[in-house]
């Protein structure tokens, strides 16, 4: 029998659909803004959490204390995953993976932007053995220092490698398999170490890593950044520290400047450039969510094609957990004999859940173009516009990832006591029922939670088309004529309804 | 008082009543539980084969290499519902790559209350494939499952691993030693020649 979370009621639906109206007529009515809120606060300016964030921040101890607390639970999930029971809502490995960390990662994202990245035990245990320090530069660093092949110079392999991580998890079904989730784990930690030994600075962490830039992309929408405090100073620059390091610190590990730091999505957070710049000049800071997305962030193609790729994963990951999506692929194994697994009718119907989110995008934006004349290229339309997947993919991903975690993380505690499960029965239906009734949060904060994520994304998606379509339409020689972005804003619609009917739909239970 | 003494013996046939009735329909106590009961915690999987849809659930969930198991198989056709009622033979092999080993047959059944039944006991620990094989309409039927006896090896996994970043960690170690050296000639060779340039200004 298999169990499955309610879906969002027909009232919070609703509620999403009303304020989606307002926000529509909003957007129709009011004139295309020119630019967007750059407010900001420096965090060191704070009087009384000056001091504790400087030293949180200069403090290297504090970071890797948390690196170490990150490692020993990394290293256990990998024991508790090869030694312990297979049962795998009993085991640490599957529980804290999937349920916990991989459920709670995003929600870390909303509040400290790219944070995870600094304490990431992959990373972490990479750095150890390449380097064989504990923390400050190495030098020599024991790395061959080779430079990245030109053509793996973009975010295509860490798209390739989240694709590739959406199949092993949903349809290979490692989520719940201990075994196989410590293997992966294993192997992320080769591949970050093959990487680092191989290549100069932390080339897995800039162009390979999934959830490294999963983070980093969805961290255009946090709160946080970190910045120059007066860009006066590092235009004066001259040995450009944040980007080479200093004799203690190693170098931006993903090849940043401070002074030229537009946007998140390569940050690793590291601390590197607030501890090697001699002027003191840079701090984390307060700013708008969505000003990155808006105006800040330069548009790259290959960056667009990892945003849409974004927004068709989130959603596939919604549907395939959907009681009818077994019926779907069982029809579909019928038609292609497929047998077992069904894994080749799984990756088909994963792939053309993915060509199908591009294609109306792609189709979409065709129709914008036509309405503005045909002056600005495809391509570039394309690439320009790809920003407002983001906070579409980014409020689904937290609205569903928030069932798992409330609904399903319950057990930690009882895991964290046996981490290897000994002894333990699976699960029966009566924990089950109970683990309902336990949930974290109440069912009618999940929803209205839910249902605000939802508008929260609609209204940042509507914020990004409207700054980037002015630029846009001011690129095809219009000076008005918000109507041409029409066909925009019906994807924008299209999405946010399909990701309401997903959360609406009763889901099925992971483990 | 006669009243209460009524109630309360009322009361006690219904509490004892109750006892005997849960007692008789929960059946055997826990502990006397084995494969061939229905209430272990067993490993269910559905899939789809033709124009069949076949379960199978195995008894225990992760059975051990001596202990008796038992695989239960459903078959029924996807357009009618109707169950398949010819017979399901049950053969098991090892599942590794280069097994050149004949699949051992565990027997041929029939359905038995809509369902196959086939017992098993496993001498070593280890990954088998099961096969369940029917014919329907002239068509074999092949249903391939993997079944795990005892834990799965931690060896595997860990030692893949550890090669893998020795061979990756020594051999950078190598090569950049290789380089550092040859980068030293190199300066070496510089510096003579600058050196012998310079003397060769001198005189």
């Amino acid at each position: 029998m298999i169990m499955t979370h309610p879906g969002l009621p027909a009232l919070w639906g609703m509620v999403v659909i009303g304020g989606m109206v307002i926000l529509t007529l909003w957007a129709v009515i009011t004139p295309l803004p020119a630019s967007a809120s750059a407010a900001v606060y420096n965090l060191t300016r704070v009087p009384l959490l000056r001091g504790l964030v400087r030293y949180l921040v200069s403090s290297p101890k504090i970071l890797l204390a948390l690196k170490l607390v990150f490692v020993v639970l990394f290293l256990l999930v990998i024991y508790a995953g090869l030694f312990g029971s297979q049962i795998p809502e009993r085991n640490l490995a599957t529980l804290l993976t999937w349920n916990i960390w991989w459920a709670g990662l995003i929600f870390s994202v909303f509040f400290l932007g790219t944070a995870w990245c600094a304490v990431c035990p992959w990373d972490t245990l990479a750095q150890w053995l390449v380097r064989r320090r504990l923390w400050k530069r190495a030098e020599p660093n024991n790395s061959l220092n080779l430079r990245v092949p030109r053509r793996l110079r973009t975010i295509w392999p860490a798209l390739l490698m989240f694709i590739a991580l959406t199949w092993l998890e949903l349809g290979l079904g490692i989520t719940t398999n201990p075994y196989a989730t410590a293997a992966v784990s294993l192997l992320m930690v080769v591949m970050a170490t093959s990487s680092l030994a191989i290549f100069e600075r932390k080339a897995f962490c800039r162009y390979f890593c999934p959830v490294g830039r999963t983070v980093g992309f969805y961290s255009q929408l946090a709160p946080v950044e970190l910045r120059p405090i007066d860009t006066q100073t590092c235009a004066d620059c001259k040995t450009l520290d944040c980007y080479y390091g200093d004799r203690d610190t190693e170098p931006c590990p993903t090849w940043l400047v401070m002074g030229r730091l537009k946007q998140n999505s390569y940050c690793t957070s590291c601390g590197n450039c607030v501890s090697s710049c001699p002027n003191d000049n840079v701090a984390w800071r307060l700013r708008s969510p969505s000003v990155e997305a808006v105006q800040d962030a330069r548009p790259r193609h290959d960056e667009a094609w990892f945003m849409i790729g974004l927004l068709a994963l989130t959603g596939f990951h919604g549907l395939s957990m959907m009681p009818f999506w077994e019926t779907w692929m069982s029809q579909l194994a019928r038609v292609l004999h497929d047998s077992g697994q069904l894994l080749p009718s799984f990756t088909i119907g994963m792939f053309g859940s993915m060509a199908a989110v591009v294609l109306v995008y792609a189709l979409f934006v065709a129709a914008t173009r036509w309405l503005m004349g045909n002056g600005v290229p495809f391509r570039r339309l394309f690439t320009h516009l790809s920003f407002v997947a983001l906070p579409l993919a980014f409020a689904y991903h937290m609205a569903h990832n928030l069932n798992h975690l409330v609904r399903e993380g319950v057990g930690i505690g009882a895991v964290f006591l046996n981490p290897l499960g000994t002894g333990m029965a699976p699960l029966s239906m009566m924990e089950k029922h109970a683990r309902h009734f336990h949930m974290i949060i109440s069912q009618d904060s999940l929803f209205a939670i839910q249902a605000g994520l939802m508008v929260f994304g609609f209204w940042i998606a509507v914020q990004i088309l409207r700054h980037r379509g002015r630029a846009l339409l001011v690129a095809a020689g219009h000076r008005g004529g918000s109507w041409r972005l029409a066909p925009m804003l019906g994807f924008v619609v299209l999405m946010t309804c399909f990701h309401l009917w997903l959360l609406s739909q009763p889901m099925m239970m992971r483990m | 008082m006669k009243r209460f003494a009524q109630f309360v013996f009322a009361i006690t046939l219904v509490a004892l009543a109750a006892s005997a009735s849960a007692h008789h329909v929960l059946g055997r106590p826990a502990y006397s539980l084995n494969e061939d009961s229905n209430t272990p915690p067993s490993m269910q999987v559905e899939t789809q084969i033709g124009n069949y849809f076949v379960t199978y659930m195995v008894f225990p969930a992760f059975p051990r290499a001596g202990e008796p198991g038992r695989i239960n198989l459903y078959a029924r056709n996807i357009d009618n519902g109707k169950p398949f009622t010819g017979n399901v033979t049950f053969t098991a092999r090892d599942d590794t790559w280069f097994d050149t080993a004949k699949p051992e047959k565990l027997g041929v059944q029939v359905i038995d209350d809509n369902v196959f039944r086939q017992g098993f006991v496993f001498k070593h620990d280890g990954d088998y494939i099961i096969r369940a094989e029917f014919h329907d309409g002239g068509e074999p039927y092949l249903i391939d499952f993997p079944l795990r006896i005892g834990q799965p090896s931690p060896v595997g996994p860990l030692t893949l691993a550890g090669v893998a970043l020795f061979a990756v960690l020594v051999g950078g170690s190598l090569f950049q030693r290789k380089r550092l050296q040859r980068d030293r000639i190199r300066a070496a060779h510089r510096d003579e020649r600058s050196h012998s340039t310079r003397e060769e200004g001198v005189s």
